[in-house]
C-alpha cells in the first residue's frame, strides 16, 4: 500500500511540473526595472510620450517587470531615486536638443549601484523618436544576452481602409506610434516590401480598369506600374534576393499562383487547380506554401515550384485561409467555431512540420495576416475585435502577445 | 497513527498537485495579452510619392453618355451570395436573367464590369479570391444568357468596399455581393 502511495506521489510530481506552471514562475522571477527621466529639453507632453514608448518597448522585450511610473531625476546624480532603490535595473535617460535642432539621447543602465551600460543616440528629426526608443530596447536586449530582437527596428508598411474603396498606404514602426502616409487618395491594397533595406515596396492599385501591381521607390518618390491582370493582382511574397515575386493573378477569372522574374519581366504559372490558389510564400528557392480550396475549404498546401505534386500541410481547422512560414514552422489562421459568426472566430496556430504539436497563439477576436519576423523570433498579425483594428506582436519564446491599436480605419494588409 | 498521518499527507499532496490530463491535441492555454498604451500618432507629412489617381479616360466622355449609363446601372441589380459560397442562389437567378437582358439590350454599347465583394470576415487574399469567384460565376451566367464574353470585365474588392458597415448578420449578407458597373 505504502509503495503504491509513493509511486502515485512521484507520478503526480512529474505531471505537476507542466509548461503552464513553468511560465508563471518565470514571470514572477523576472528582474524588475524602473525608468528615470532626466531630460533637459522639450515639453512635458513630449517627454511623457517618449517615456511611454520606451516603457512599451521594454515590456515587449519580455526580460523585465517594468515599473510604469514616470519619475524625474538629475542625470549625473550618483544614487538611483529612493523609490527605485530595491529595483534590479534602473534605466536613466536624458533627452537634449542641440543647436542644429537634433535630438540627443544619453542612457545609462544602473544595476546594484554600478553603471553597467551607457550609450548615446542622435537623430536629426525628433518626430522619429520612437525608433530611438526601439533601438534602446534592442541594445538593452543585446546587453542582457537574450535572442536578438532585430525585428524591432524594422518598419511596417500597411494599408488602411478609411471608406469604401478608399485606402491609405502607411509606413510605421511596429507599435504604430510613428506613421507616415505614403500613398493617399486611391484604392490601393496589399503593400509588400520589395527589398530587405525597406526602401522600395509593391502594392496593388484597384483604381484603373484592371488591378495593377505598382512599385514605389521611397527615396526618389517614383512610382511605376509592373504588371496588370484581370480580376486579381497581389504580390504575395518577395524572394530573399528581391529578384523573384510570387503573385496571385487571375487573367481568366481564375485565381492562381504565378512566379514573376524582376529582371526578365517573365511570368510562370505555378498552380493549375480550377478553384482558388492564393497567398503563396517562399519556403526556400525551390518550395512554396500556398492557400488552396482544393479540398472544398481553404487550407495550407506546399509544392515544389518545378513539379506538379501538392502536399497538404495542415490537418487541423475548418477554414485555414492565410499562413506564413519560417523554417520548419508554419503559422496559420484557422476558423475554429462551428458557429460561423460567433465572437471567437479566427485564431492563429503554430505548427512544426516535424512534430504533431499545435500551439494556439491567440484567444479572442478575428486574428489574421500572420507574418513571421525574418529570424522567426516574433509574429506580427492583424487583430480585429469589437470594431477596433490593432497590430499584434507574438513573442514565441516568452508566450506573450502585445497589441497596438490603430486610431482610425481598418487594417487591410501589412508587411514588415 | 503515524501511518495514517503519512497517508493523509500523501493524499493531500495528490489532491493539491491536481490531476494532470493527458496532453490535449490543441494547446488551449490562452496567452497573456497586454494592451500596450498607444502614444499619440506623430503628425504625418505628405511627401506623397504617388500620382493622385485621376482617370483621364473619363474626360472625353459626354455628360449625356454618363447620365444614360447611370440610369442603366440602376436596372442591373446586385446579386447576393451565402457565406463562403460563390454559387448563384435560386432567388437570384431572375435578377441575373434581367441584368443579362439589359446588358444585351439598352446597354449593349457599354462594357459590363462585375465587382465581387465579401463580408468583413477576413482581409486576406482568400477573401479577394472568393469575391472574384463570385464575379466569375455571374460572368458565366451572363454568357449563358447570350452576353458577349468580350464585353465583360471582372475585379474583386474583397472586404474593402462594404455596402453596409454595421456589425450584424443582415449587414454582412448585404456585403456578400456582385455589383454591376458600366464602362464606356
Amino acid at each position: 500500500m505504502r509503495i503504491l502511495f509513493i509511486l502515485l506521489f512521484v507520478f503526480s510530481l512529474s505531471y505537476a511540473n507542466d509548461a503552464t506552471i513553468e511560465v508563471i514562475k518565470k514571470v514572477e522571477s523576472l528582474p524588475t526595472m524602473a525608468v528615470e527621466d532626466s531630460s533637459v529639453s522639450y515639453d512635458d507632453t513630449f517627454r511623457l510620450r517618449f517615456f511611454k514608448a520606451l516603457v512599451a518597448d521594454l515590456n515587449v522585450i519580455s526580460l523585465f517587470n517594468v515599473d510604469r511610473h514616470h519619475r524625474k531625476t538629475h542625470y549625473n546624480k550618483s544614487d538611483v531615486m529612493v523609490e527605485n532603490k530595491d529595483v534590479d535595473y534602473v534605466l536613466r535617460y536624458r533627452m537634449s536638443e542641440d543647436d542644429d535642432g537634433a535630438l540627443n539621447l544619453d542612457i545609462k543602465l544602473i544595476s546594484a549601484s554600478n553603471e553597467v551600460l551607457n550609450k548615446k543616440y542622435r537623430i536629426s528629426r525628433k518626430n522619429v523618436y520612437v525608433f530611438v526608443s526601439h533601438t534602446i530596447a534592442y541594445d538593452i536586449n543585446e546587453f542582457m544576452g537574450a535572442p536578438s530582437v532585430e525585428w524591432m527596428k524594422r518598419r511596417v508598411v500597411f494599408s488602411r481602409v478609411v471608406a469604401p474603396k478608399k485606402t491609405e498606404i502607411v509606413i510605421s514602426d511596429y507599435t504604430l506610434a510613428y506613421q507616415h502616409t505614403v500613398v493617399k487618395g486611391g484604392f490601393n491594397v496589399f503593400p509588400k516590401w520589395a527589398n530587405k533595406a525597406q526602401n522600395k515596396f509593391y502594392y496593388t492599385s484597384l483604381d484603373g480598369k484592371k488591378p495593377t501591381l505598382k512599385h514605389v521607390d521611397i527615396k526618389t518618390g517614383k512610382s511605376k506600374a509592373i504588371i496588370s491582370s484581370e480580376g486579381m493582382m497581389i504580390c504575395s511574397d518577395v524572394s530573399d534576393d528581391s529578384k523573384k515575386l510570387l503573385l496571385t493573378m487571375a487573367p481568366k477569372g481564375q485565381p492562381d499562383v504565378y512566379l514573376y522574374d524582376v529582371d526578365t519581366f517573365k511570368t510562370k504559372k505555378i498552380t493549375k487547380y480550377a478553384g482558388i490558389d492564393v497567398n503563396a510564400q517562399f519556403m526556400d528557392n525551390k518550395n512554396i506554401v500556398f492557400i488552396s480550396d482544393r479540398l472544398g475549404y481553404p487550407n495550407v498546401f506546399s509544392k515544389k515550384i518545378d513539379t506538379n505534386s501538392v502536399e497538404q500541410m495542415v490537418y487541423y481547422g475548418k477554414s485555414n485561409a492565410s499562413c506564413s512560414t519560417h523554417g520548419e514552422y508554419i503559422v496559420y489562421k484557422a476558423r475554429e467555431s462551428s458557429n460561423v459568426f460567433s465572437t471567437n472566430t479566427f485564431n492563429l496556430h503554430l505548427i512544426s512540420t516535424k512534430t504533431d504539436f499545435i500551439r494556439r497563439l491567440t484567444a479572442t477576436g478575428i486574428n489574421e495576416f500572420p507574418r513571421f519576423s525574418k529570424d522567426g523570433d516574433a509574429i506580427l498579425f492583424i487583430k480585429n475585435y469589437k470594431a477596433q483594428s490593432s497590430i499584434g506582436i507574438i513573442r514565441l519564446n516568452y508566450n506573450k502577445n502585445y497589441l497596438f491599436p490603430l486610431k482610425y480605419g481598418k487594417l487591410q494588409a501589412m508587411d514588415w | 497513527m503515524k501511518k495514517i498521518v503519512f497517508s493523509s499527507v500523501l493524499m493531500a499532496m495528490l489532491v493539491f498537485s491536481g490531476c494532470a490530463d493527458k496532453k490535449p491535441a490543441v494547446d488551449e492555454k490562452t496567452t497573456q495579452e497586454v494592451v500596450a498604451q498607444e502614444v499619440e500618432a506623430v503628425k504625418t507629412e505628405t511627401v506623397s510619392a504617388q500620382d493622385s489617381s485621376v482617370s483621364e479616360s473619363d474626360i472625353s466622355k459626354s455628360d449625356l453618355n454618363e447620365i444614360s449609363m447611370a440610369n442603366l446601372e440602376r436596372d442591373l441589380s446586385t446579386v447576393y451570395f451565402d457565406f463562403d459560397k460563390f454559387v448563384i442562389r435560386a432567388d437570384m437567378q431572375n435578377k441575373v436573367a434581367n441584368s443579362a437582358s439589359v446588358a444585351k439590350g439598352a446597354a449593349n454599347t457599354f462594357t459590363v464590369k462585375l465587382e465581387g465583394n465579401c463580408d468583413e470576415w477576413g482581409s486576406d487574399e482568400y477573401n479577394f479570391a472568393l469575391g472574384l469567384k463570385r464575379a466569375s460565376t455571374v460572368k458565366k451566367a451572363l454568357i449563358a444568357e447570350g452576353v458577349n464574353e468580350t464585353r465583360i470585365t471582372m475585379v474583386s474588392y474583397g472586404e474593402s468596399n462594404p455596402a453596409c458597415s454595421d456589425k450584424n448578420q443582415d449587414c454582412w449578407a448585404e456585403n456578400r455581393r456582385v455589383d454591376f458597373k458600366l464602362l464606356p
